[in-house]
Protein backbone atom coordinates (compact mmCIF):
# COMPACT_ATOMS: atom_id res chain seq x y z
CA UNK A 1 0.00 0.00 0.00
CA UNK A 2 3.07 2.31 -0.09
CA UNK A 3 1.90 4.03 -3.28
CA UNK A 4 -1.55 4.67 -1.88
CA UNK A 5 -2.46 8.34 -1.74
CA UNK A 6 -5.66 9.07 0.18
CA UNK A 7 -8.29 11.20 -1.49
CA UNK A 8 -8.96 14.16 0.76
CA UNK A 9 -11.58 16.87 0.43
CA UNK A 10 -10.76 20.16 2.12
CA UNK A 11 -13.34 22.86 2.82
CA UNK A 12 -11.86 26.13 4.07
CA UNK A 13 -13.50 29.38 5.13
CA UNK A 14 -12.50 32.32 2.93
CA UNK A 15 -12.64 34.70 5.88
CA UNK A 16 -9.84 33.01 7.79
CA UNK A 17 -7.87 30.96 5.30
CA UNK A 18 -5.86 32.18 2.32
CA UNK A 19 -7.62 35.50 1.72
CA UNK A 20 -4.32 37.25 0.99
CA UNK A 21 -3.47 34.67 -1.65
CA UNK A 22 -5.23 33.92 -4.92
CA UNK A 23 -7.51 30.92 -5.14
CA UNK A 24 -5.79 29.91 -8.38
CA UNK A 25 -2.39 29.75 -6.68
CA UNK A 26 -3.72 27.71 -3.76
CA UNK A 27 -5.86 25.43 -5.91
CA UNK A 28 -2.69 24.29 -7.69
CA UNK A 29 -1.33 23.02 -4.39
CA UNK A 30 -4.48 21.48 -2.93
CA UNK A 31 -6.49 18.76 -4.60
CA UNK A 32 -10.25 18.69 -4.03
CA UNK A 33 -10.19 22.06 -2.31
CA UNK A 34 -13.49 23.84 -1.75
CA UNK A 35 -13.09 27.42 -0.49
CA UNK A 36 -16.37 28.50 1.08
CA UNK A 37 -17.83 31.43 2.92
CA UNK A 38 -18.07 30.19 6.53
CA UNK A 39 -17.35 26.67 7.71
CA UNK A 40 -20.88 26.68 9.16
CA UNK A 41 -22.07 26.44 5.56
CA UNK A 42 -20.71 22.90 5.29
CA UNK A 43 -23.83 20.79 5.72
CA UNK A 44 -23.76 17.19 6.93
CA UNK A 45 -24.93 16.15 3.48
CA UNK A 46 -21.87 17.81 1.87
CA UNK A 47 -19.59 15.78 4.14
CA UNK A 48 -21.48 12.52 3.60
CA UNK A 49 -21.60 13.17 -0.14
CA UNK A 50 -17.81 13.52 -0.18
CA UNK A 51 -17.49 10.08 1.42
CA UNK A 52 -20.18 8.71 -0.89
CA UNK A 53 -18.16 9.92 -3.87
CA UNK A 54 -15.02 8.19 -2.68
CA UNK A 55 -13.26 10.57 -0.30
CA UNK A 56 -11.02 8.89 2.27
CA UNK A 57 -11.11 11.95 4.50
CA UNK A 58 -12.68 15.38 4.91
CA UNK A 59 -10.88 18.35 6.44
CA UNK A 60 -12.78 21.49 7.41
CA UNK A 61 -10.86 24.68 8.15
CA UNK A 62 -12.86 27.31 10.00
CA UNK A 63 -12.04 30.57 11.74
CA UNK A 64 -10.67 30.78 15.26
CA UNK A 65 -13.15 30.56 18.12
CA UNK A 66 -14.82 33.95 18.52
CA UNK A 67 -13.62 35.19 15.11
CA UNK A 68 -16.52 34.02 12.92
CA UNK A 69 -17.78 36.72 10.57
CA UNK A 70 -21.28 35.35 11.16
CA UNK A 71 -20.88 35.11 14.93
CA UNK A 72 -20.78 31.35 15.45
CA UNK A 73 -20.68 29.49 12.12
CA UNK A 74 -17.36 27.87 13.05
CA UNK A 75 -18.86 26.62 16.29
CA UNK A 76 -21.88 25.26 14.41
CA UNK A 77 -19.49 23.34 12.17
CA UNK A 78 -17.63 21.99 15.18
CA UNK A 79 -20.81 20.62 16.77
CA UNK A 80 -21.82 19.07 13.45
CA UNK A 81 -18.44 17.37 13.10
CA UNK A 82 -18.58 15.95 16.61
CA UNK A 83 -22.07 14.56 15.98
CA UNK A 84 -21.04 13.20 12.57
CA UNK A 85 -18.09 11.35 14.09
CA UNK A 86 -20.59 9.14 15.88
CA UNK A 87 -22.68 8.66 12.76
CA UNK A 88 -19.67 7.82 10.59
CA UNK A 89 -18.56 5.17 13.08
CA UNK A 90 -21.94 3.46 12.72
CA UNK A 91 -21.17 3.27 8.99
CA UNK A 92 -17.79 1.73 9.78
CA UNK A 93 -15.92 4.92 8.82
CA UNK A 94 -13.27 5.90 11.37
CA UNK A 95 -13.87 9.29 13.03
CA UNK A 96 -10.25 10.34 12.23
CA UNK A 97 -11.37 10.66 8.62
CA UNK A 98 -13.36 13.79 9.44
CA UNK A 99 -11.48 16.64 11.06
CA UNK A 100 -12.12 20.29 11.80
CA UNK A 101 -9.46 22.86 12.59
CA UNK A 102 -10.36 26.33 13.81
CA UNK A 103 -7.52 28.77 13.25
CA UNK A 104 -6.40 31.62 10.98
CA UNK A 105 -3.98 31.64 8.07
CA UNK A 106 -4.32 34.70 5.80
CA UNK A 107 -1.69 33.49 3.31
CA UNK A 108 -3.19 30.00 3.21
CA UNK A 109 0.26 28.39 3.31
CA UNK A 110 -0.78 26.10 6.12
CA UNK A 111 -3.62 24.59 4.08
CA UNK A 112 -1.49 22.28 1.90
CA UNK A 113 0.53 21.39 5.00
CA UNK A 114 -2.59 20.45 7.03
CA UNK A 115 -3.94 18.46 4.10
CA UNK A 116 -0.61 16.62 3.86
CA UNK A 117 -0.54 15.88 7.60
CA UNK A 118 -4.08 14.52 7.54
CA UNK A 119 -3.36 12.59 4.37
CA UNK A 120 -0.37 10.93 6.05
CA UNK A 121 -2.47 9.93 9.02
CA UNK A 122 -5.23 8.55 6.79
CA UNK A 123 -2.74 6.65 4.64
CA UNK A 124 -2.18 4.45 7.67
CA UNK A 125 -5.90 3.63 7.79
CA UNK A 126 -6.06 2.81 4.10
CA UNK A 127 -9.01 3.60 1.82
CA UNK A 128 -12.58 3.72 3.11
CA UNK A 129 -14.06 0.31 2.53
CA UNK A 130 -16.79 0.04 -0.07
CA UNK A 131 -20.32 -0.90 0.77
CA UNK A 132 -21.77 -3.48 -1.61
CA UNK A 133 -23.63 -1.76 -4.42
CA UNK A 134 -27.06 -3.17 -5.23
CA UNK A 135 -25.90 -4.03 -8.73
CA UNK A 136 -23.62 -6.71 -7.32
CA UNK A 137 -26.37 -8.63 -5.65
CA UNK A 138 -29.34 -7.50 -7.67
CA UNK A 139 -29.52 -6.42 -11.29
CA UNK A 140 -31.80 -3.44 -11.85
CA UNK A 141 -34.61 -4.07 -14.35
CA UNK B 1 -63.94 -9.36 -15.09
CA UNK B 2 -61.89 -9.14 -18.24
CA UNK B 3 -62.19 -5.41 -18.82
CA UNK B 4 -61.63 -4.37 -15.21
CA UNK B 5 -58.13 -3.07 -14.50
CA UNK B 6 -55.97 -5.77 -12.96
CA UNK B 7 -54.32 -4.87 -9.65
CA UNK B 8 -51.74 -6.83 -7.63
CA UNK B 9 -50.85 -6.21 -3.99
CA UNK B 10 -47.73 -7.90 -2.74
CA UNK B 11 -45.66 -8.18 0.42
CA UNK B 12 -41.88 -8.48 0.32
CA UNK B 13 -39.59 -7.77 3.31
CA UNK B 14 -42.03 -6.09 5.67
CA UNK B 15 -44.09 -6.74 8.76
CA UNK B 16 -47.53 -7.01 7.16
CA UNK B 17 -48.64 -3.67 8.58
CA UNK B 18 -48.86 -2.25 5.07
CA UNK B 19 -51.30 -4.95 4.02
CA UNK B 20 -53.23 -4.06 7.15
CA UNK B 21 -53.22 -0.44 6.00
CA UNK B 22 -54.91 -1.51 2.75
CA UNK B 23 -57.64 -3.19 4.81
CA UNK B 24 -57.90 0.01 6.88
CA UNK B 25 -59.58 1.79 4.00
CA UNK B 26 -62.61 -0.19 5.21
CA UNK B 27 -65.68 -0.27 2.95
CA UNK B 28 -63.82 1.65 0.27
CA UNK B 29 -61.93 -1.60 -0.24
CA UNK B 30 -65.18 -3.19 -1.42
CA UNK B 31 -65.55 -0.46 -4.04
CA UNK B 32 -61.94 -1.04 -5.09
CA UNK B 33 -62.59 -4.78 -5.30
CA UNK B 34 -65.63 -4.04 -7.46
CA UNK B 35 -63.84 -1.67 -9.77
CA UNK B 36 -60.73 -3.81 -10.20
CA UNK B 37 -59.70 -7.38 -10.76
CA UNK B 38 -57.38 -8.29 -7.88
CA UNK B 39 -54.97 -10.77 -9.39
CA UNK B 40 -52.62 -11.18 -6.45
CA UNK B 41 -52.80 -10.42 -2.75
CA UNK B 42 -51.02 -13.21 -0.86
CA UNK B 43 -51.93 -11.98 2.60
CA UNK B 44 -55.67 -11.95 1.90
CA UNK B 45 -56.49 -14.14 -1.10
CA UNK B 46 -55.19 -17.37 -2.56
CA UNK B 47 -53.54 -16.73 -5.89
CA UNK B 48 -50.56 -18.49 -7.42
CA UNK B 49 -47.45 -16.87 -8.84
CA UNK B 50 -47.86 -19.22 -11.83
CA UNK B 51 -50.96 -17.23 -12.78
CA UNK B 52 -48.94 -14.03 -12.79
CA UNK B 53 -46.16 -15.64 -14.84
CA UNK B 54 -48.72 -16.75 -17.42
CA UNK B 55 -49.92 -13.17 -17.96
CA UNK B 56 -48.67 -11.03 -20.78
CA UNK B 57 -46.25 -8.20 -19.98
CA UNK B 58 -47.98 -5.06 -18.75
CA UNK B 59 -51.29 -6.87 -18.26
CA UNK B 60 -51.50 -5.71 -14.64
CA UNK B 61 -52.40 -2.02 -14.46
CA UNK B 62 -50.99 -1.44 -10.99
CA UNK B 63 -48.81 -3.43 -8.62
CA UNK B 64 -48.80 -2.16 -5.06
CA UNK B 65 -45.63 -3.54 -3.49
CA UNK B 66 -44.77 -3.18 0.17
CA UNK B 67 -41.63 -4.31 1.98
CA UNK B 68 -37.97 -4.17 1.05
CA UNK B 69 -35.76 -6.67 -0.77
CA UNK B 70 -33.33 -8.73 1.29
CA UNK B 71 -33.39 -12.11 -0.41
CA UNK B 72 -33.57 -13.72 -3.83
CA UNK B 73 -37.23 -14.69 -3.42
CA UNK B 74 -38.25 -11.07 -2.84
CA UNK B 75 -36.12 -9.97 -5.79
CA UNK B 76 -37.74 -12.53 -8.07
CA UNK B 77 -41.29 -11.49 -7.14
CA UNK B 78 -40.44 -7.79 -7.47
CA UNK B 79 -39.03 -8.37 -10.96
CA UNK B 80 -41.95 -10.56 -12.00
CA UNK B 81 -44.46 -7.91 -10.95
CA UNK B 82 -42.44 -5.18 -12.64
CA UNK B 83 -42.51 -7.11 -15.90
CA UNK B 84 -46.22 -7.75 -15.77
CA UNK B 85 -47.27 -4.27 -14.57
CA UNK B 86 -47.82 -0.91 -16.22
CA UNK B 87 -47.33 0.89 -12.92
CA UNK B 88 -45.51 -0.04 -9.72
CA UNK B 89 -46.31 1.77 -6.49
CA UNK B 90 -43.74 1.43 -3.68
CA UNK B 91 -46.05 1.24 -0.71
CA UNK B 92 -44.83 2.10 2.78
CA UNK B 93 -41.49 3.06 4.28
CA UNK B 94 -39.82 -0.33 3.68
CA UNK B 95 -40.52 -0.32 -0.06
CA UNK B 96 -39.73 3.40 -0.40
CA UNK B 97 -36.57 3.62 1.76
CA UNK B 98 -35.80 0.19 3.22
CA UNK B 99 -37.72 0.92 6.42
CA UNK B 100 -36.89 -0.18 9.94
CA UNK B 101 -35.54 -3.56 8.73
CA UNK B 102 -33.10 -1.46 6.69
CA UNK B 103 -31.29 -0.66 9.96
CA UNK B 104 -29.78 -4.11 9.47
CA UNK B 105 -27.44 -2.36 7.03
CA UNK B 106 -25.53 -1.10 10.09
CA UNK B 107 -24.67 -4.77 10.68
CA UNK B 108 -23.11 -7.28 8.35
CA UNK B 109 -24.80 -10.40 7.06
CA UNK B 110 -22.09 -12.39 8.81
CA UNK B 111 -22.80 -10.74 12.18
CA UNK B 112 -26.53 -11.35 11.74
CA UNK B 113 -26.00 -15.05 10.96
CA UNK B 114 -23.51 -15.48 13.81
CA UNK B 115 -25.92 -13.95 16.30
CA UNK B 116 -29.05 -15.73 15.09
CA UNK B 117 -27.50 -19.18 14.56
CA UNK B 118 -24.60 -19.22 17.02
CA UNK B 119 -24.26 -16.53 19.68
CA UNK B 120 -27.76 -15.64 20.88
CA UNK B 121 -28.25 -17.09 24.39
CA UNK B 122 -31.27 -19.12 23.29
CA UNK B 123 -29.44 -20.87 20.44
CA UNK B 124 -28.25 -24.48 20.74
CA UNK B 125 -26.30 -25.33 17.60
CA UNK B 126 -23.38 -27.62 18.54
CA UNK B 127 -22.74 -28.63 14.93
CA UNK B 128 -22.54 -24.98 13.87
CA UNK B 129 -25.12 -25.39 11.12
CA UNK B 130 -26.09 -22.34 9.15
CA UNK B 131 -28.96 -22.24 6.65
CA UNK B 132 -27.77 -22.77 3.08
CA UNK B 133 -29.52 -21.85 -0.18
CA UNK B 134 -29.25 -25.54 -1.13
CA UNK B 135 -29.08 -28.59 1.13
CA UNK B 136 -29.75 -32.31 0.76
CA UNK B 137 -32.13 -34.09 3.13
CA UNK B 138 -32.95 -37.79 2.61
CA UNK B 139 -31.57 -37.66 -0.90
CA UNK B 140 -33.72 -34.68 -1.86
CA UNK B 141 -32.49 -31.18 -2.53
CA UNK B 142 -34.08 -28.43 -0.47
CA UNK B 143 -33.72 -24.79 -1.40
CA UNK B 144 -34.02 -21.55 0.51
CA UNK B 145 -33.93 -18.01 -0.87
CA UNK B 146 -30.43 -16.50 -0.87
CA UNK B 147 -29.96 -13.96 1.93
CA UNK B 148 -28.30 -10.85 0.48
CA UNK B 149 -25.52 -8.80 2.08
CA UNK B 150 -27.80 -5.78 2.41
CA UNK B 151 -31.39 -4.64 2.60
CA UNK B 152 -32.49 -2.83 -0.56
CA UNK B 153 -35.29 -0.37 -1.14
CA UNK B 154 -37.59 -1.39 -3.99
CA UNK B 155 -36.18 1.19 -6.43
CA UNK B 156 -32.70 -0.28 -5.95
CA UNK B 157 -34.01 -3.49 -7.50
CA UNK B 158 -36.68 -2.47 -10.02
CA UNK B 159 -37.93 0.77 -11.52
CA UNK B 160 -40.63 2.31 -9.37
CA UNK B 161 -43.27 4.67 -10.78
CA UNK B 162 -44.80 6.11 -7.61
CA UNK B 163 -44.04 6.24 -3.91
CA UNK B 164 -46.40 6.23 -0.97
CA UNK B 165 -44.37 6.40 2.25
CA UNK B 166 -45.39 5.80 5.85
CA UNK B 167 -45.19 3.08 8.43
CA UNK B 168 -47.82 2.33 7.35
CA UNK B 169 -49.32 4.83 4.89
CA UNK B 170 -52.51 6.38 6.33
CA UNK B 171 -55.88 5.31 4.84
CA UNK B 172 -56.68 8.67 3.23
CA UNK B 173 -53.45 8.62 1.20
CA UNK B 174 -54.07 5.00 0.20
CA UNK B 175 -57.52 5.98 -1.06
CA UNK B 176 -56.16 9.04 -2.87
CA UNK B 177 -53.51 6.89 -4.56
CA UNK B 178 -55.94 4.17 -5.65
CA UNK B 179 -58.49 6.70 -6.96
CA UNK B 180 -55.77 8.60 -8.83
CA UNK B 181 -54.83 5.39 -10.66
CA UNK B 182 -58.43 4.37 -11.37
CA UNK B 183 -59.35 7.86 -12.58
CA UNK B 184 -56.10 8.33 -14.50
CA UNK B 185 -55.26 11.50 -12.54
CA UNK B 186 -51.69 10.65 -11.61
CA UNK B 187 -48.89 13.19 -11.15
CA UNK B 188 -45.64 12.80 -13.15
CA UNK B 189 -43.86 9.46 -12.71
CA UNK B 190 -41.41 9.35 -9.84
CA UNK B 191 -43.72 11.41 -7.62
CA UNK B 192 -44.39 10.71 -3.99
CA UNK B 193 -48.15 10.59 -3.47
CA UNK B 194 -48.09 12.68 -0.32
CA UNK B 195 -47.87 16.40 0.54
CA UNK B 196 -44.52 17.98 -0.28
CA UNK B 197 -43.91 19.98 2.88
CA UNK B 198 -42.16 18.96 6.06
CA UNK B 199 -44.18 17.70 9.00
CA UNK B 200 -43.26 20.78 11.10
CA UNK B 201 -45.27 22.89 8.65
CA UNK B 202 -48.53 21.23 9.64
CA UNK B 203 -47.66 20.20 13.18
CA UNK B 204 -50.21 21.57 15.66
CA UNK B 205 -47.35 22.17 18.11
CA UNK B 206 -45.45 24.40 15.70
CA UNK B 207 -46.77 27.61 17.23
CA UNK B 208 -45.15 26.70 20.57
CA UNK B 209 -41.70 26.50 18.99
CA UNK B 210 -39.46 29.34 20.20
CA UNK B 211 -37.68 31.37 17.51
CA UNK B 212 -34.40 29.87 18.61
CA UNK B 213 -34.14 26.46 20.24
CA UNK B 214 -31.10 25.97 22.48
CA UNK B 215 -30.74 22.54 24.05
CA UNK B 216 -28.47 21.83 26.97
CA UNK B 217 -29.90 18.39 27.54
CA UNK B 218 -31.39 15.72 25.28
CA UNK B 219 -34.05 13.46 26.71
CA UNK B 220 -35.64 10.32 25.40
CA UNK B 221 -39.40 10.16 25.25
CA UNK B 222 -39.71 7.42 27.86
CA UNK B 223 -37.56 9.30 30.36
CA UNK B 224 -39.88 12.26 30.73
CA UNK B 225 -43.52 13.13 30.84
CA UNK B 226 -43.66 15.17 27.66
CA UNK B 227 -45.94 18.17 27.54
CA UNK B 228 -48.71 17.14 25.10
CA UNK B 229 -48.97 20.56 23.44
CA UNK B 230 -45.41 21.86 23.11
CA UNK B 231 -42.84 21.34 20.39
CA UNK B 232 -40.86 18.19 21.20
CA UNK B 233 -37.54 19.68 20.11
CA UNK B 234 -38.07 22.66 22.39
CA UNK B 235 -38.54 20.14 25.22
CA UNK B 236 -35.23 18.50 24.37
CA UNK B 237 -36.87 15.41 22.85
CA UNK B 238 -35.61 14.43 19.40
CA UNK B 239 -38.40 14.75 16.84
CA UNK B 240 -37.61 14.27 13.16
CA UNK B 241 -40.53 16.39 11.92
CA UNK B 242 -38.22 19.14 10.67
CA UNK B 243 -36.61 16.82 8.11
CA UNK B 244 -39.53 14.52 7.36
CA UNK B 245 -42.24 14.79 4.73
CA UNK B 246 -45.69 15.50 6.12
CA UNK B 247 -48.94 13.81 5.18
CA UNK B 248 -49.03 11.22 7.95
CA UNK B 249 -51.87 13.04 9.68
CA UNK B 250 -49.62 13.68 12.70
CA UNK B 251 -50.64 10.30 14.07
CA UNK B 252 -47.57 10.00 16.35
CA UNK B 253 -47.56 13.65 17.43
CA UNK B 254 -51.23 13.42 18.44
CA UNK B 255 -50.50 10.59 20.86
CA UNK B 256 -47.53 12.48 22.32
CA UNK B 257 -44.84 10.54 20.47
CA UNK B 258 -42.22 12.47 18.47
CA UNK B 259 -41.80 11.95 14.71
CA UNK B 260 -39.45 9.10 13.82
CA UNK B 261 -39.26 9.94 10.13
CA UNK B 262 -41.31 7.20 8.43
CA UNK B 263 -42.38 9.53 5.58
CA UNK B 264 -38.79 10.01 4.49
CA UNK B 265 -37.26 13.14 2.99
CA UNK B 266 -39.16 16.08 1.52
CA UNK B 267 -38.92 16.69 -2.24
CA UNK B 268 -35.42 17.60 -3.34
CA UNK B 269 -33.65 16.01 -0.38
CA UNK B 270 -31.79 12.72 -0.78
CA UNK B 271 -30.69 12.05 2.77
CA UNK B 272 -33.17 13.20 5.40
CA UNK B 273 -30.94 11.86 8.19
CA UNK B 274 -28.12 14.19 7.18
CA UNK B 275 -30.50 17.13 7.11
CA UNK B 276 -31.74 16.31 10.58
CA UNK B 277 -28.19 15.87 11.89
CA UNK B 278 -27.34 19.39 10.70
CA UNK B 279 -30.46 20.81 12.30
CA UNK B 280 -29.82 18.91 15.50
CA UNK B 281 -26.22 20.08 15.82
CA UNK B 282 -27.33 23.68 15.37
CA UNK B 283 -29.84 23.62 18.23
CA UNK B 284 -27.36 22.20 20.71
CA UNK B 285 -26.25 24.91 23.04
CA UNK B 286 -23.12 24.73 25.17
CA UNK B 287 -20.60 27.08 26.77
CA UNK B 288 -17.55 25.10 25.76
CA UNK B 289 -16.38 21.97 23.94
CA UNK B 290 -16.65 19.80 27.01
CA UNK B 291 -20.27 20.73 27.58
CA UNK B 292 -21.06 20.31 23.87
CA UNK B 293 -19.61 16.80 23.94
CA UNK B 294 -21.57 15.98 27.07
CA UNK B 295 -24.87 16.96 25.41
CA UNK B 296 -24.09 15.08 22.17
CA UNK B 297 -22.77 12.00 24.01
CA UNK B 298 -26.16 11.68 25.63
CA UNK B 299 -27.82 11.00 22.28
CA UNK B 300 -28.16 7.26 22.15
CA UNK B 301 -27.27 5.89 18.69
CA UNK B 302 -27.68 9.08 16.64
CA UNK B 303 -27.19 7.21 13.35
CA UNK B 304 -29.91 4.71 14.16
CA UNK B 305 -32.18 7.51 15.30
CA UNK B 306 -31.79 9.65 12.20
CA UNK B 307 -31.91 6.76 9.71
CA UNK B 308 -34.56 4.68 11.42
CA UNK B 309 -36.52 4.26 8.18
CA UNK B 310 -34.12 5.34 5.49
CA UNK B 311 -30.69 3.77 5.93
CA UNK B 312 -30.59 1.76 2.64
CA UNK B 313 -31.29 4.91 0.60
CA UNK B 314 -29.02 7.18 2.68
CA UNK B 315 -25.91 8.65 1.07
CA UNK B 316 -23.64 6.10 2.73
CA UNK B 317 -26.14 3.20 2.54
CA UNK B 318 -24.74 0.94 5.25
CA UNK B 319 -21.80 -0.34 7.20
CA UNK B 320 -18.42 -0.92 5.61
CA UNK B 321 -16.98 -4.26 6.58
Amino acid sequence: MSSYEPKLVCFSCKFGWGYLNTEEALAKQIKNWVPIICSGKVDSSHILTAFRQGADGVLILGCRGGDCHYQDGNYEAKKRVYLLHKVLESYGIESERLRIELSIDPEGNKIPQLVKEMSDRIAKLGPVKKVGEPAKAVAVV
Amino acid sequence: MADKPKVAICWLGGCGGCDEAVVDINEVLLRVANATDLVLWPVALDFKYDHIEAMSDGEIVLSIINGNVRNSDQEEIAKLLRKKSQLVLAFGACACFGGTPGLANFTTKEDIFNWVYRDAPTVVNPEGKYPQPKSRVNGKELTLPKFYEHVFALNQVINVDYYLPGCPPPPYLVMNAVSAVLEGKLPPKGSTLSPRRALCDTCPRNKTKPSRIALRDIKRIHEVEADPDSCFLAQGILCLGAATRGGCGESCISINIPCRGCFGPVDGVVDSGAKFLSALASIIDAEDDEEMKKVIDKIDDPAGYCYRFSLPVSLLRGKRS
